[in-house]
């Protein structure tokens, strides 16, 4: 096992919630910070989500080497590889965890999945769960665990709530009481509507604010 | 106690235990080639038979003489408290594994089983003395070697964790075929009874076999896993 636990964000939600789009969203933002960051993105049926983003976020855009974002199948059974059984995402954490040790946090994309997705807290330290407005604004009010016990929930595509008859006010209305205090927040991902707070969230949340491990004392000794 | 019934042992729990698909090692994720056959050639897994006539060779012709007698090596090595020979073992099955993410979730399941085991094990010496190998690097976790160190520190008997792996390996193949539709859950349980003779009479042909005797031959099987590896848009890792 690695020295040294690198923190965890778990990403889950439906299929076509924006799971991989707001990740190429807040990355950037927290690379910018000089953080370092690892992703692992389980699918369902392809590797087509990693490779988008080892597309976007390592090869044109240089904000991560290449081998740090990861594709992993998980035979049909996307809840089970972040939650019953997370071995093969485990192993793999491990991994980058021994290869990159400067590295700052690693994000794990669970494969879309249903409203009970939830991460072991052996996976992932802070939980992100992301729904959508197509879904109807019912959906906060449907509960489920993913809604109910996530470390903030994200309601996505905000822009077309108009166009599918979802009424925004219903939904922020059902997340505060079914989710109590715990946040939420609003996010266009496509135009990056929102996306700084979740980026906030996570530095404040996960990684408490600290400097990035490259450019602590420490590291540059 | 009746005449008809068996002492129970604490290991009889530790085999249930590691054989229940519910143990966390992933194997749930492979399906060692078998979407490739689904998506490439539907009709040549057209019943169950063929199924079960499929596995047979997997068992017969590659996990048998190569994982099967890895794993009875394996033992041996842990029960002479040889743990360099151990690594030997390991090193061994690991480079006879062709298909690169075989090689590799071989390790991670592995070594997965290995640190959930030892999150209850603690005092194991052989145990304690591999882990710090594979960190080391010095040895890759491949399954039979963990499932034969996990299996000695719990009391199981080697060719009962000989059996808890290929059961498995049925379990999860059959699993796979499941979820890819080839069959229903009937059929499954049919296929894994069906099995029952052909995975002792495995075990019994290769868990003595000396480890310079360690064979694979299905490559029929290697290149359609070697192809499943390509494949762009897959359910399982290879």
């Amino acid at each position: 096992m690695s020295s040294k636990r690198i923190p965890r964000v778990g990403v889950g939600g439906p299929v076509g919630s924006g799971k991989t789009m707001l990740i190429e969203q807040f990355v950037p933002l927290l690379a910018a910070k000089g953080y370092n960051i690892g992703i692992i993105s389980n699918d369902v049926v392809s590797k087509e989500d990693a490779e988008r983003m080892r597309k976007n976020l390592a090869t044109e855009r240089g904000l991560m080497p290449e081998d740090l974002v990861i594709g992993l199948a998980t035979g049909g059974c996307p809840h089970t590889a972040v939650r019953e059984d997370p071995s093969m995402n485990l192993s793999v954490v491990e991994e980058m965890e021994t290869k990159y040790t400067n590295l700052d946090l690693i994000i794990i994309e669970s494969g879309g999945d249903n409203i009970t997705t939830t991460f072991s807290p052996a996976l992932a330290d802070y939980f992100i769960y992301i729904i959508d407005v197509t879904g109807g604004d019912k959906y906060p009010r449907k509960r489920g665990l993913g809604i109910e016990t996530c470390d903030l929930l994200v309601i996505n595509k905000i822009d077309i709530a108009s166009i599918v008859g979802a009424d925004l006010s219903i939904m922020e209305r059902d997340a505060k009481i079914v989710r109590g205090d715990k946040p939420y927040v609003f996010v266009n991902s496509k135009k990056g509507q929102g996306v700084e707070e979740v980026a906030n969230h996570i530095t404040k949340y996960v990684l408490f604010d600290q400097p990035p491990r490259a450019i602590t004392p420490k590291a540059n000794q | 106690m009746k005449n008809y019934d068996f002492e129970l042992r604490p290991e009889d729990i530790g085999l249930l235990q590691l054989s229940d698909s519910f143990f966390p090692t992933g194997m749930y994720t492979m399906s060692n080639g078998l979407e490739a056959i689904f998506y490439g050639n539907k009709k040549s897994i057209a019943n169950p038979m063929d199924l079960l006539n499929l596995l047979k060779v997997y068992i017969e012709n590659q996990i048998g003489p190569a994982d099967c007698t890895a794993l009875g090596a394996a033992y041996d090595q842990i029960a002479k408290n040889n743990l360099p020979k151990l690594i030997e073992v390991d090193n061994i099955i690991f480079s006879m594994k062709l298909v690169e993410e075989i090689r590799n979730a071989s390790s991670r399941s592995g070594t997965q089983l290995l640190r959930c085991v030892g999150s209850f094990v603690t005092d194991n010496l052989t145990m304690n003395g591999y882990l710090k190998a594979i960190s080391a690097k010095k040895a890759t976790g491949v399954f039979p070697v963990a499932l034969a160190v996990s299996a000695h520190s719990l009391g199981i008997p080697r060719n009962k964790a000989a059996l808890i792996m290929l059961y498995g390996f049925t379990v999860s193949m059959v699993g796979a075929a499941l979820r890819l539709g080839i069959l229903q859950h009937f059929d499954a349980q049919m296929i894994i009874h069906q099995l029952r003779n052909t995975l002792i009479s495995t075990i019994k042909s290769n868990i003595d076999r000396p480890l310079t005797g360690i064979w694979q031959f299905a490559p029929g099987i290697d290149l359609i896993q070697i192809s499943h590896e390509k494949m762009l848009s897959k359910m399982f890792i290879t």
